[in-house]
């Protein structure tokens, strides 16, 4: 009974001779000199036929079963070959640079203003826009603030040659008019824009900057929704420990007008208490009687600020001639 | 406007601390933007007397000195030699700093130390130290008759500490311009009495108007116009205190008559001018007269600056019977100024028209503290009281005798307007609970005169007459209703009104739709790769005429600079003013878009519209290690593949682009963009190299521009489904060799035209000139894909589409297919 004695050893040395194969094409050897045709398995296998009929059964079955498990032997192993085989030769350094798409990035004024009107949003407002090319009429006679009118100093304004629209709009409070002139109240709108003045460079000027204006019209408006909407704006976009006050001030289209100061870690940071960020005040009646609102039905409010101003704050820019200048190098800060 | 404490406290108690009335002023509408200390004055310094000098053990020149200083004895370690017990000496006392050096940052605080052994409790001080002089050699050793204890200041006869306070005053309250107003609103919101000075004139012989005569030729511009005269004056500098209260609020001292009109409109704010009385000529009448009346054209005045000025008939002058002596409420003759031989005194407090005051100080560039009170609004109300308290002054401080009575054109000024306000709308305004009385109370508080109303019955708001004020001259800015309930918003405390949390309507607008759009383009260029720039809208000509023909551009009339002097009629200037700022600092590599208004000037009218721009230059990607395509630079391809996925995500079809023939004065090649070829979009192209060079980039510059508003107008922004192939798609590629002028638009107009079954798509994957092409033609290779809907492609369909596709391209564009 000497070949079934021999199929356990046999295989055993074939499994270890596949396994000690150090490579695929070795891999293909060791299966040819074992389960090919001419290999030693196969042979003892040949010699099943000299068995007598009683022994053949138990040594086919043994015969079979071990040739399932160098099958699978060398199935493992290719797997475990091929695998080696994949990997590249040196192992890829995970730490170099990668190939970058690159995202561009939103003007930090785009990014500021958007962040503003969500805000805005948030609690019912529309956008609105208006030509930035005015007239007097709109930018200043409507707005209350007649030709000789002292206020019109703190805004000087550059003029265009041109006929129907003759100079830049000092303010976005020109679109509160356009926009009550084309629907009626109530009216629920903010208008973020661009704006001239005839200021030299420095800075913390430049002749175009952006503001953004809101304008509030219905019935039993006050001061007091005033301060709960500035409230809920600069919170939201100032963080919400910031603290606001309500200063008296004037502006010739609106009364009472108050200024915003604001407080905040960084406001103490520069070591001042308060630092002005809005104007704000309730339409004036005579404003309303410039656009055919009844000033005894409909009250108002409206306030203004500066971009810039907010994202030089929220950025901690210090000098407004960045945003246009458009240095690479700036605008992909944020 | 600055303004003093010690000012203040003349007409107006005041409990709290200079940062607290700094405070109050700021939430009443009068921001205090400074707040300063003056003169440090000698704070802890006192005069003392040095009781006994000894030596110091183991110091060659110190002394251990006792001193009194009216309280007590202290210790003093003194390194001076020239005193003596005895002496009376000015000691600062611990605690407190010697006044600022010029160049030193912190002031020097004076401590106790142990010097030798010995606690010194303060120090002897020289002149160098205490700012009076250069002299440090010893102390300073006081004359024997001062007195011990008293502080230093009070010794030199100086007043004590005063605080500077900076005001900005809107342009609604003149009469915040000067300091009985701002004491009167500290005295509202106080309820402290306020004192006005007591005018006492002395009895006074004969009447001004048997010297002097005053004519108004137009009333409107002049409504008031009053003279007084003193005579005998004595013109010299000014007493300390009158001196002290002009410089510490920044004007210069100049004469005590001078002075005294400068105190008079610091304090009241009526603005004042004094003439000699003796330059102002004689008339017909023998009497001098004043005649207030339009200038000529063309006349010519100096004024007190020594300028001469050209004045036009706009300008209102004051002048006698024949020359000019004042530029009516902005500034006086330097022909008729107080002199120091100046004997007799006119003194001019008149009221002028604010309009005509502002057009004179801005046509003429002279603004003055006269021209901006005026100009804001004086109170006619005023005048006289003014003229009374300056002639006071002048009495007292230049001598002289009143001549009796004014000249006043207008001895009844107006009666005080009357105006009124609802309490109920008070509170609807306000959004607060306030009673009427309490109304009543604020207003009157502010000097407006309360009318006093029988109280209803039954005491109900509604059937209560509305509260009645007359407004005093002095408050111009009150002329409706609402101007009251600020008053009261003011008095009651903004930070006192209750905030209501957001509520009412929903905005509407049609523009709202417009900004998201705006929103969407910015995301999908940014999308790209591109960053997003922000430009000048003002921009220099020179290069605004690289973009639009002169004609086109809108000018400003009155620029600050020639670099900023008409408004961009295109994006593509700024961009490239961005592009060289970027070169310039050494990044070569900037892609860049722009999305904003442009201007042109359209049948005299400037015409605004929005635009899209970008502009590429330098290399395509970021840097990377390796492979042969990291350097590549941007070519036109890039900025033509940006355009297209961007109007394809717009939601724009049907775009068409064609070569321009000619160079341009931007462009050196160049394509119009066109919604089929008829409505123009814009144009694309490669920058002229004479640019490049003239701003000093490196590269090749790609720049496009859209017009934004065609864009939106013309876009589909809609969706649909389309349902996923469900059969395969059967692919044959065709090279061919076609002549070089050939472009790819009309290869696909043959495949169109062939209009082959099934043709899914026909995409090009290669052009190829050189080996194996003839000169004069290209080889152009194109993916074709046929594809049904409902069923699989056979090959013999395809082929018999294909046939005519290769058929037609023979025929129209003269191809040779070539093999394999």
């Amino acid at each position: 009974m000497s070949l079934i004695n021999d199929i356990e050893p046999l295989k055993q040395d074939g499994i270890a001779a596949l396994y000690a194969a150090a490579d695929l094409p070795a891999l293909e050897q060791t299966k040819g000199a074992w389960i090919g045709p001419q290999g030693k398995f196969t042979a003892l296998m040949k010699q099943l036929g000299t068995l007598s009929k009683e022994e053949k059964p138990a040594a086919g079955k043994a015969i079979n079963a071990a040739k399932i498990e160098l099958e699978s032997a060398l199935a493992a192993r290719r797997d475990e070959l091929e695998l080696k085989a994949a990997l590249p030769k040196e192992p890829t350094d995970f730490t170099l640079p990668g190939r970058r798409r690159t995202l561009g990035k939103l003007h930090p004024l785009t990014q500021v203003t958007e962040d503003i009107v969500r805000c805005f949003r948030k609690i019912g407002f529309a956008v609105a826009d208006g030509p930035e090319s005015e007239d007097e009429y709109h930018c200043f006679d409507a707005l209350n603030t007649p030709a000789d009118h002292p206020a019109r100093d703190a805004q000087d304004t550059f003029y265009l040659g041109t006929a129907a629209r003759p100079l830049l709009r000092t303010h976005t409070s020109s679109v509160q008019i356009r926009v009550m002139k084309s629907q009626p109240p109530p009216i629920r709108i903010i208008v973020p824009g661009r704006v001239y003045r005839r200021d030299n460079a420095d800075a913390t000027h430049n002749p175009t900057f952006h503001q953004i204006e809101g304008l509030y019209v219905d019935k039993h408006v006050t001061v007091g929704d005033l301060k709960g909407t500035v409230e809920f704006v600069f919170k939201q976009l100032l963080g919400d420990d910031v603290k606001l006050r309500f200063r008296p001030h004037y502006f010739s289209y609106t009364e009472p007008s108050f200024e915003i100061d604001f407080s905040n870690a960084l406001v103490k940071k520069l070591g001042k208490d308060w630092l002005e960020i809005a104007g704000c005040g309730m339409v004036h009646p005579q404003v309303f009687e410039n656009v055919g609102y009844d000033p005894e039905v409909w009250t108002g409010w409206a306030f203004g600020f500066g971009i810039e101003r907010i994202a030089m704050l929220r950025y901690g820019i210090t000098d407004i001639r960045l945003f246009y200048e458009n240095d690479a190098r700036f605008l992909r800060q944020f | 406007m600055k303004i003093t404490l010690n000012w203040l406290r003349q007409y107006v108690d005041f409990d709290g601390s200079p940062v607290e009335l700094a405070e109050r002023l700021t939430m009443l509408g009068l921001e205090v933007e400074g707040v300063q200390k003056v003169a440090g004055d000698f704070d802890g310094v006192v005069v003392g007397q040095v009781l006994s000098r000894e030596k110091v053990a183991g110091s060659d020149k110190l002394s251990v000195n006792r001193v009194a200083d009216g309280r007590g004895e202290r210790t003093i370690i003194c390194g001076a030699q020239n005193h003596q017990p005895g002496d009376k000496v000015a000691v600062i006392l611990p605690g407190f700093a010697l006044p600022l050096k010029p160049g030193e940052k912190e002031p020097f605080v004076i401590q106790e130390r142990k010097v030798f052994g010995v606690v010194s409790q303060g120090m002897m001080c020289s002149n160098k130290e205490l700012g009076l002089g250069e002299d440090a050699d010893g102390i300073i050793i006081l004359p024997a008759e001062a007195n011990v204890g008293q502080t230093f200041a009070a010794h030199l006869g100086r007043t004590g500490g005063d605080v500077i306070f900076d005001l900005e005053i809107t342009p609604n309250r003149p009469d915040w311009n000067s300091v009985i107003g701002i004491a009167r609103e500290i005295s509202a919101v106080t309820g402290n009495p306020l004192k006005l000075p007591e005018i006492k004139l002395p009895d006074a012989a004969g009447h001004v108007d048997e010297i002097v005569a005053v004519r108004v030729e137009d009333a409107e511009l002049c409504p008031r116009y009053t003279a007084r005269v003193i005579r005998g004056v004595k013109v010299g500098p000014s007493p300390d205190w009158l001196r002290a209260a002009l410089e510490k609020v920044g004007l210069r001292s100049i004469n005590n008559v001078v002075d005294v009109t400068n105190f008079v409109m610091l304090e009241s704010g009526q603005p004042l001018h004094a003439f000699d009385f003796h330059l102002i000529a004689k008339a017909a009448s023998g009497k001098p007269t004043i005649v207030v009346r339009p200038a000529q054209e063309g006349e010519r005045f100096t004024t007190l600056d020594n300028q001469e000025r050209v004045l036009t008939a706009q300008n209102l002058l004051i002048a006698d019977g024949g020359k000019g002596i004042a530029l009516a409420g902005v500034m006086g003759g330097a022909n008729t100024g107080i002199a120091d031989d100046t004997r007799d005194v006119l003194i001019e407090s008149a009221y002028f028209s604010s309009v005509n005051i502002r057009r004179t100080s801005k046509s003429l560039g002279l603004r003055s503290d006269s021209a901006y009170r005026f100009e804001r609004g004086a109170d006619i109300g005023i005048c006289d009281w003014a003229s009374r308290r300056a002639a006071q002054l002048i009495l007292e401080t230049a001598g002289g005798q009143l001549v009796g009575g004014v000249v006043d054109t207008c001895p009844q000024p107006p009666e005080p307007k009357a105006l009124s306000v609802r309490q109920e709308k008070v509170q609807q305004l306000l959004g607060i609970e306030i009673s009427r009385s309490e109304i009543e109370r604020m207003l009157g508080s502010l000097g407006l005169m309360v009318a006093r109303v029988p109280q209803p019955l039954d005491g109900t708001m509604a059937d209560a007459p509305p509260i009645s004020v007359r407004v005093p001259s002095f408050r111009v800015d009150l002329k409706r209703d609402v101007d009251l309930i600020e008053e009261v918003a003011r008095l009651f405390g903004v930070d006192k009104i209750p905030s209501t949390p957001p509520r009412g309507a929903i905005g509407m607008n049609a523009y709202d739709f417009v900004h998201d759009q705006l929103a969407e383009a910015r995301r999908l260029l940014a999308g790209l790769g591109l960053n997003e720039a922000q430009g000048q809208t003002l921009i220099d000509d020179a290069k605004a005429k690289l973009a639009v023909i002169p004609a086109a551009i809108v000018p400003l009339a009155n620029p600050l600079s020639s670099d900023m002097n008409v408004l961009r009629p295109s994006l593509l200037p700024g961009l490239l003013d961005s592009l060289q700022h970027n070169l310039s600092r050494k990044s070569g590599d900037v892609a860049l878009f722009e999305v904003g208004r442009v201007f042109t000037l359209v049948n005299g009218h400037s015409k605004e519209e929005r635009r899209i721009a970008i502009a590429l230059t330098g290399r395509r990607a970021a840097t990377f290690w390796s492979g042969a395509e990291r350097d590549a630079k941007f070519n036109v391809s890039d900025l033509k593949g940006m355009l297209e996925e961007f109007l394809e995500q717009f939601g724009l079809r049907g775009v068409v682009y064609s070569r321009r023939a000619e160079s341009t004065p931007l462009f050196l090649e160049s394509a119009t963009v066109s919604l089929g070829g008829k409505l123009p979009l814009g144009e694309l192209g490669q920058l002229l190299p004479v640019l490049v060079k003239k701003y000093d980039l490196r590269d090749a510059v790609f720049l496009a521009e859209l017009n934004l508003d065609t864009l939106l107008a013309r876009r589909n922004p809609a969706r649909s489904f389309k349902p996923l192939p469900q059969f395969p798609a059967i692919g044959r590629d065709v090279a061919m060799l076609v002549p070089d002028a050939t472009t790819h638009e009309t290869v696909l107009a043959a495949v169109k035209q062939a209009r082959p079954a099934n043709l899914e798509g026909a995409e090009l994957f290669d052009i190829f000139r050189g080996k194996g092409v003839p000169d004069g033609q290209k080889s152009m290779a194109y993916a074709f894909t046929y594809r049904a809907a409902d069923r699989t492609l056979t090959d013999a369909e395809v082929n018999t589409a294909h046939e005519k596709v290769i058929e037609q391209l023979e025929k129209e564009v003269g191809a040779t297919m070539r093999a394999g």
